[in-house]
């Protein structure tokens, strides 16, 4: 079923409109599991954020205003719940500090493909929360600059900053295991 | 444009310019055509970020995530006041009532028509062989 708008396709799934509740699910869900995927590490908990977030939505839908794009309030809704449950996680684990995933491979292992992406998502994951997420978002996802920043409610000026911050971590920490490999 | 403003684009937003930010892209552009000996070494760097991210899969809900997110979701509302069918049609029984009327009427139009005087009779006769005996003639006193 085609569309009118964005608002016309977020009026019919508020109505219960089966094709347009359908279709905002196949049109969001991926970017919403794939953002908690990456911050949680963890595919079951992602996807009780990724419910989670649709169940907001859904409350959310009948009284939806276009003051920012449903794509932007979903994905910052998804990663707020996200921020919550990694909160959770350091208070569960009281006098640990976070610390990167020892994502450096061993020597006798090969650097075949499935194991690079392995150690990237790791790497990912173990990043400081907000580092993480501008990654995500913006090397990963593909939102624009102003986007990503309205999601994580940063400056376009900040979001650069987590990005060079995240890329270098990422960089020198792959970089070293690949040379102690 | 500086050359370590250009260094620091490079470190955030990779080795492609064009996701640097719009009000910086061109200039950026321009330094790096006119001096890219000077930021080889960055750009080399970020790519090899650039094509490791590049290659991770995608995330993809599976099937029974995306049936639970619809199920989630709002049922269709009825029209509120608007006319609509229930499920029991209270005219049923009057449809029927109709049915049966027409078929009595239909019955008496073209059942056979017998005199009432046979009719009378027949009932007669019945009556004496269930009482054993005549009323009409115990009616009138000549019982037998």
């Amino acid at each position: 079923m085609a569309f009118s708008s964005d608002l016309d396709q977020i009026t019919r799934a508020a109505a219960g409109d089966p094709a347009a509740v359908r279709a905002l699910v196949n049109r969001y869900s991926p970017g919403v599991l794939s953002l908690a995927t990456r911050m949680l590490s963890d595919r079951g908990e992602a996807e009780d954020v990724t419910q989670e977030t649709f169940i907001r939505a859904w409350k959310a839908l009948p009284g939806w205003e276009p003051r920012a794009k449903f794509s932007t309030w979903l994905h910052r809704v998804a990663l707020n719940l996200c921020y919550d449950r990694l909160r959770k996680r350091r208070e569960s684990l009281p006098g640990e500090l976070p610390d990167l995933a020892d994502t450096r491979l061993a020597p006798h292992e090969a650097l075949d493909q499935s194991q690079r992406v392995r150690a990237i998502e790791q790497a990912i994951s173990a990043l400081p929360e907000r580092q993480s997420a501008a990654l995500t978002l913006c090397a990963l996802q593909g939102h624009s600059q102003a986007e990503a920043a309205e999601i994580m409610d940063v400056s376009v000026e900040a979001l650069e900053s987590l990005l060079a911050r995240a890329r270098r971590t990422l960089r020198a920490h792959l970089l070293e295991g690949s040379q102690s490999a | 444009m500086t050359e370590d403003r250009l260094i620091e684009l490079i470190e955030a937003w990779g080795a492609d310019p064009s996701a640097f930010p719009d009000a910086e892209r061109a200039a950026a552009r321009a330094l790096l055509a006119a001096h890219p000996e000077r930021f080889a070494a960055a750009i080399a760097e970020a790519r090899v970020l650039d094509a490791a991210l590049a290659r991770m899969p995608d995330v993809l809900p599976s099937p029974a995530l995306t049936e639970a997110l619809i199920a989630s979701a709002p049922k269709p509302k009825r029209a509120a006041g608007g006319f609509r069918l229930p499920k029991f049609a209270p005219w049923a029984p009057a449809s029927g009532v109709a049915a049966l009327a027409a078929g009595l009427f239909m019955g008496l139009m073209v059942a056979p028509t017998a005199s009432a005087d046979s009719e009378t009779d027949d009932v007669q006769a019945l009556l004496e062989e269930a009482i054993g005996y005549d009323p009409a003639a115990l009616s009138e006193g000549i019982v037998e």
